[in-house]
């Protein structure tokens, strides 16, 4: 049990496993829905705006806490900005993301540079990379907070989302607003993403949209049990993986995602000799 | 009545085809059969274009209808417009004496099979009763699975139930998408070129099914299809519509028969040509 009870003995540590945890569910649950329509580049593009959207509100004179306000509203506008180009032109998932990714990433690099030696000193390397040890209760708050309203959110919804996912035009037909589901469904990933990139950073987030949900995609013969099992996987991953960071002395973020990938590789090796 | 510069410009060819369907014999459904699907002078312009132009013909109960023509012609977004996805310029859709948004429960539709998800993680059964429900269910009671069974049976599809649809053929795809059609006992079903894309065998189980479908003097049809073999053993009545008009509306013996209409000649060619690439 020490195992468990020494890390768990620190409130950092009991701060860092909450965060990850509501984290990794509500990526897994947004995943399930961004993978099988084909967007798993999305989690990267967005949380690429959401370093746009901090170093704006860097610029701007805010602190890194309070920058996350800028970034929320400038993510939600890029991954708008996605779906009307997915929607209004040939251009595919991928390259439509590619497209803001790259925008968004420059403007960032733009405005931090732009930024004088008088201004307050930014960790680039946190905002990248994330840490998951100094989150602090009032993050802690909003993660659980935007973690919990967007599952809700996404699990009221989805049996529509599913049936659009699907085929846009029979749910369509059965009344299904299939447009505005999209739009809501990508603002919702931006918003998730920005609070995420608090804690696992820039680069790492877009592993707890994908892994999982793919991982989950191998082994679930119904969307149903795809959306369970993502959510098992994540957390699982998550609370493991912060546990065996303490104790190897590993980033903690990097670790969870080699256990989930680690549990991707198990269930590709299931679905290809187990069956 | 309709705005000159937004109408298709008829080629020379098409004015050809117009006036030798005009000579053709053209026999239209009994007026006091029940009506199940009115199109009343429809045009339907998309960002200035016209698609449609002042398009009319019905449909009454039990018959099975084949919509021709060529590539462009405007055969989906008739079929659109028919389930309420594009909103008409001009003229009036009902489906049983409604509008197409309150009589849209009255419509099966069996899609083309390259539209949806293929890797998608669902089942026949789910497919179906999302028909049912109008979302996608998370559980499945057992009364629902009752009826999705009764449908699947009705086209010999009991056994594909429980079967996840990556690993159907497009035959038995197609059933299924069948099946979720006529779950919800449909007055009128639309098929949109269900043997696009089918292998030869499975083709051929189809074309028996809507065969059997053609008999029914319950359910009418629309099938949508470039095959000419299917028109041939289906169709009760053809609509032949080109460049966004109906140029001829009658019965097949009237309309397949006649090998001077360049029209239908051509839609043979076509036929041949669009289906040599699809068959697996």
């Amino acid at each position: 049990m020490g195992i468990l009870t020494e890390p768990l003995g620190y409130e950092f540590m009991q701060r860092a496993l909450l965060a990850g945890i509501a984290v990794a569910a509500v990526c897994a649950v947004i995943g399930v829905f961004i993978v099988q329509r084909g967007l798993a580049f999305l989690g990267d593009g967005l949380a690429h705006a959401a370093f746009g959207g901090i170093a704006i509100g860097l610029f701007m004179g805010a602190s890194v806490e309070h920058a996350v306000w800028i970034a929320i509203p400038f993510t939600a506008i890029v991954a708008l900005g996605i779906g009307v180009v997915l929607r209004r032109s040939a251009l595919r998932g991928d390259v439509a993301t590619g497209v803001f990714f790259s925008f968004s990433f420059a403007l960032g690099v733009l405005f931090l540079g732009l930024r004088t030696a008088a201004d307050r000193p930014v960790q680039v390397e946190h905002l990248l990379f994330g840490n998951m040890l100094s989150v602090t209760p009032t993050v802690l708050y909003v993660v659980v907070a935007v973690a919990v309203g967007a599952c809700i959110l996404t699990l009221l919804l989805w049996s529509r989302l599913a049936y659009a996912i699907f085929d846009p035009e029979l749910a369509a037909i059965s009344g299904v607003p299939v447009a505005m589901l999209e739009y809501l469904l990508l603002a919702e990933t931006a918003v998730v993403v920005v609070v995420a990139v608090k804690t696992v950073g820039v680069v790492l987030v877009s592993s707890f949209v994908v892994i999982p949900a793919a991982t989950a995609r191998l082994v679930g013969t119904t969307l149903r049990t795809a959306t369970i099992l993502a959510i098992v996987v994540s957390t699982v991953g998550a609370g493991v993986g912060l546990i065996a960071s303490y104790h190897l002395n590993t980033p903690a973020a990097a670790t969870i995602i080699l256990i989930h990938s680690a549990l991707f590789a198990g269930a590709f090796a299931w679905s290809h000799l187990g069956r | 009545m309709s705005d000159p510069k937004a109408s298709l410009p008829p080629s020379p060819k098409s004015l050809e085809r117009r006036t030798s369907a005009r000579a053709l014999n053209q026999t239209r459904p009994d007026p006091s059969l029940l009506h199940v699907l009115d199109v009343e002078h429809v045009s339907i312009e998309i960002r200035g274009k016209r698609i449609l132009d002042d398009v009319s013909f019905w449909i009454p109960k039990g018959e099975f209808v084949c919509l021709c023509g060529p590539n462009g012609a405007g055969k989906s977004t008739l079929l659109k417009a028919i389930m309420g996805l594009l909103p008409v310029t001009q003229g009036t859709i009902k489906i049983g004496g409604e509008g197409v948004v309150a009589g849209h429960h009255k419509v099966g539709y069996v899609p083309q099979r390259k539209g949806f998800d293929r890797d998608f993680p669902a089942r026949g059964v789910d497919l179906i009763v999302a028909a049912m429900r109008g979302k996608w269910p998370a559980r499945i009671k057992p009364e629902e699975r009752e009826r999705a069974l009764a449908a699947l049976a009705k086209i010999g599809g009991e056994r594909l139930i429980d079967k996840p649809l990556a690993g159907l053929s497009g035959g038995e795809t197609q059933r299924v998408f069948l099946a979720r059609a006529l779950v919800n006992d449909p007055s009128l079903i639309i098929l949109d070129e269900p043997t696009a894309g089918v292998d030869a065998r499975g083709r051929g189980e189809l074309l028996e099914l809507m065969t059997g479908l053609s008999r029914s003097d319950e359910l009418a049809a629309i099938l949508v299809t470039h095959n000419l073999a299917a028109v041939a053993q289906t169709a009760e009545r053809i609509v032949y519509i080109e460049a966004g008009r109906v140029l001829c509306w009658g019965l097949p013996q009237e309309l397949l028969g006649q090998q001077s209409l360049t029209a239908l000649a051509a839609f043979q060619a076509r036929d041949h040509h669009a289906h040599a690439p699809d068959e697996e």
